[in-house]
């Protein structure tokens, strides 16, 4: 019990202690606002910007997760097909991976031509970003099971449904949530970058009009909303994982990229 | 006794590029049935591929497996297997993975739940049914998975190593345990092993292997009474009988030709 309030009352003096000194370094050394502005500033700014702050919020929230939700249902599909499928593994796999080589954050403006200027074209990078970590991540789950089990199986002659329904979609669920939470944090990225390229509304889009009013307070304001927004996605799963799947331990988890 | 299982010239080749890997070399032994037999050799002597081989999980390159009479030409439908890991569903309970291979086979599941159930009892795990592997110690997983072998009511039961990753006195409990099971359900069992005196403890006839390629050095009867009881470990005539096989293996050892020639 005792620990426990220590661990939470130590974070929280040390956060407490480090805005002090914050604050305290930039009365002593008078660095100009637009630079670095006071911890009170970034108060002032969030609350005068409540508002505007909580709508953009909202677009960026929706496509960051409406990204991720296709590329967890397509990726988690694909997967599956890919293991199951030589003719798959030997056409569309290789064009994932050259996909997977390209910096996704690149694709933003072809996609802003293609899609449009509004919500849809970010959460097709948010996709873009977000697949590869599953994919990759679901696959491995798949095929690493142990091949013991899978003697085990032929011996008592189980069906392939079986066998994927018992052991190997199971067996790659804690890979799978590793992956969702790379993918999580990945689609909040995505979907920014998109913002950041052309935009009328986003967390993205906002940052940028407080740049070119050097607003540089809001910015940071934003900047610790987006820790918050991601922050709150990875913990959520987290939960999730633990009711699902509370045997599952952290597996390693595969690289995702941007 | 009637031979349960022969075993007659099986040869096995492994070619990974340009290494050609000699396995098995022409090895021949009968298995009569409701005996205990050990096969023993160094590590890498193909004694795992043997078992495999006779499972019908993998085919070998020459020579033949009988089982019941019949050639074996796929993977056998009356055997238990029992690994050197236990190798259980992290995500299901005791009782859950001790009812895998009847949920595979789709067997009557009520009939087995109580097999499941007696087999619990009979290996000491009354009260763990519903634990998950991870709470249960390596001696206590490695029951479970012997369980899980048994619960079709097999009538050949195939180990390979299942206590060495174990420590030396949960080993001697479950060697104990394992021969009162064998008693007591009348099963032939193939027992794969490092271990010179858990093979001769355990066994009827222990089957001695070369190292690679194996070859089959000698099949040994050993005259122990039943049941076997630690004591004996200590008794000359069972020191007789390591001392022999060890003797076997190391004038075996001592031909080098026989272990470098076959890796070309």
């Amino acid at each position: 019990m005792k620990s426990s309030v220590k661990n939470i009352a130590e974070p929280l003096v040390f956060f407490a202690v480090l805005l002090l000194l914050w604050e305290f370094l930039v009365r002593m050394t008078d660095v100009p606002d637009f630079i670095l502005p006071p911890p009170r500033d970034l108060y002032t700014a969030f609350t005068e910007n409540l508002y505007v702050i909580t709508i953009h919020s909202v677009v960026t929230f929706a496509e960051a997760v409406g990204g991720f939700a296709l590329s967890f249902i397509l990726g988690v599909g694909f997967a599956i097909s890919v293991v199951y499928s030589r003719h798959l593994q030997n056409t569309i796999y290789p064009l994932i991976v050259i996909l997977y080589a390209m910096p996704k954050s690149a694709l933003a403006p072809l996609m802003v031509i293609w899609i449009g200027y509004g919500m849809f074209s970010k959460m097709s990078i948010a996709f873009l970003v977000a697949f590869f970590p599953i994919v990759v991540n679901t696959v491995v789950g798949l095929k690493e099971v142990e091949p013991e089990l899978l003697d085990l199986a032929r011996i008592n002659r189980a069906s392939q449904f079986d066998i994927f329904t018992k052991i190997r979609l199971p067996n790659s669920l804690p890979y799978l949530f590793a992956g969702v939470k790379v993918a999580l944090i990945l689609s909040v990225t995505g979907a920014i970058v998109a913002e950041f390229v052309a935009a009328n509304q986003g967390l993205g889009y906002l940052i940028m009009q407080a740049l070119y009013s050097l607003d540089t307070a809001l910015t940071l304001v934003i900047l610790f909303i987006l820790a918050l927004l991601s922050l709150g996605l990875f913990m959520a799963v987290q939960v999730l994982q633990r009711k699902i799947a509370p045997w599952s331990s952290e597996v390693r988890q595969v690289e995702g990229s941007f | 006794m009637a031979s349960l299982i022969t075993v007659k010239d099986v040869l096995k080749v492994f070619r990974s590029g340009e290494k050609t890997i000699h396995a098995l070399d022409q090895i021949s032994f009968e298995v009569d049935e409701g005996s205990f037999v050990s096969i023993v050799g160094p590590s890498g002597c193909g004694k795992s591929t043997l078992l495999k081989i006779i499972s019908g999980l993998l085919a070998s390159n020459s020579g033949t497996i009988r089982v019941n009479n019949h050639q074996v030409d796929r993977p056998l439908e009356n055997v238990g297997m029992v690994f050197q890991s236990p190798v259980l569903l992290k995500w299901r309970s005791v009782l859950g993975n001790i009812m895998l291979p009847v949920e595979f086979a789709k067997l009557d599941r009520d009939r087995h739940l109580e097999t499941a159930r007696s087999l619990i009892q009979l290996v000491g795990l009354q009260g763990f049914e519903e634990m998950y592997p991870f709470e249960l110690s390596g001696g206590m997983q490695q029951r479970v998975s012997l369980c899980r072998s048994l619960v079709t009511d097999p009538q050949i039961l195939l180990m390979d190593e299942p206590f060495g990753a174990l420590d030396a006195m949960t080993r001697d409990e479950l060697d104990l345990e394992l021969l009162r099971i064998w008693e007591e359900r009348k099963k032939t069992v193939l027992f794969v092993t490092h271990n010179i005196q858990e093979a001769v403890f355990l066994s009827d006839y222990v089957v001695v292997m070369s190292a690679r390629p194996g070859r089959l050095l000698k099949k040994l009867r050993i005259d122990l009474v039943r049941p076997r009881t630690l004591e004996m470990l200590s008794s000359s005539q069972f020191g007789e009988y390591t001392l022999q096989i060890r003797g076997m293996l190391t004038s075996a050892s001592k031909i080098p030709d026989a272990a470098i020639g076959s890796t070309t």
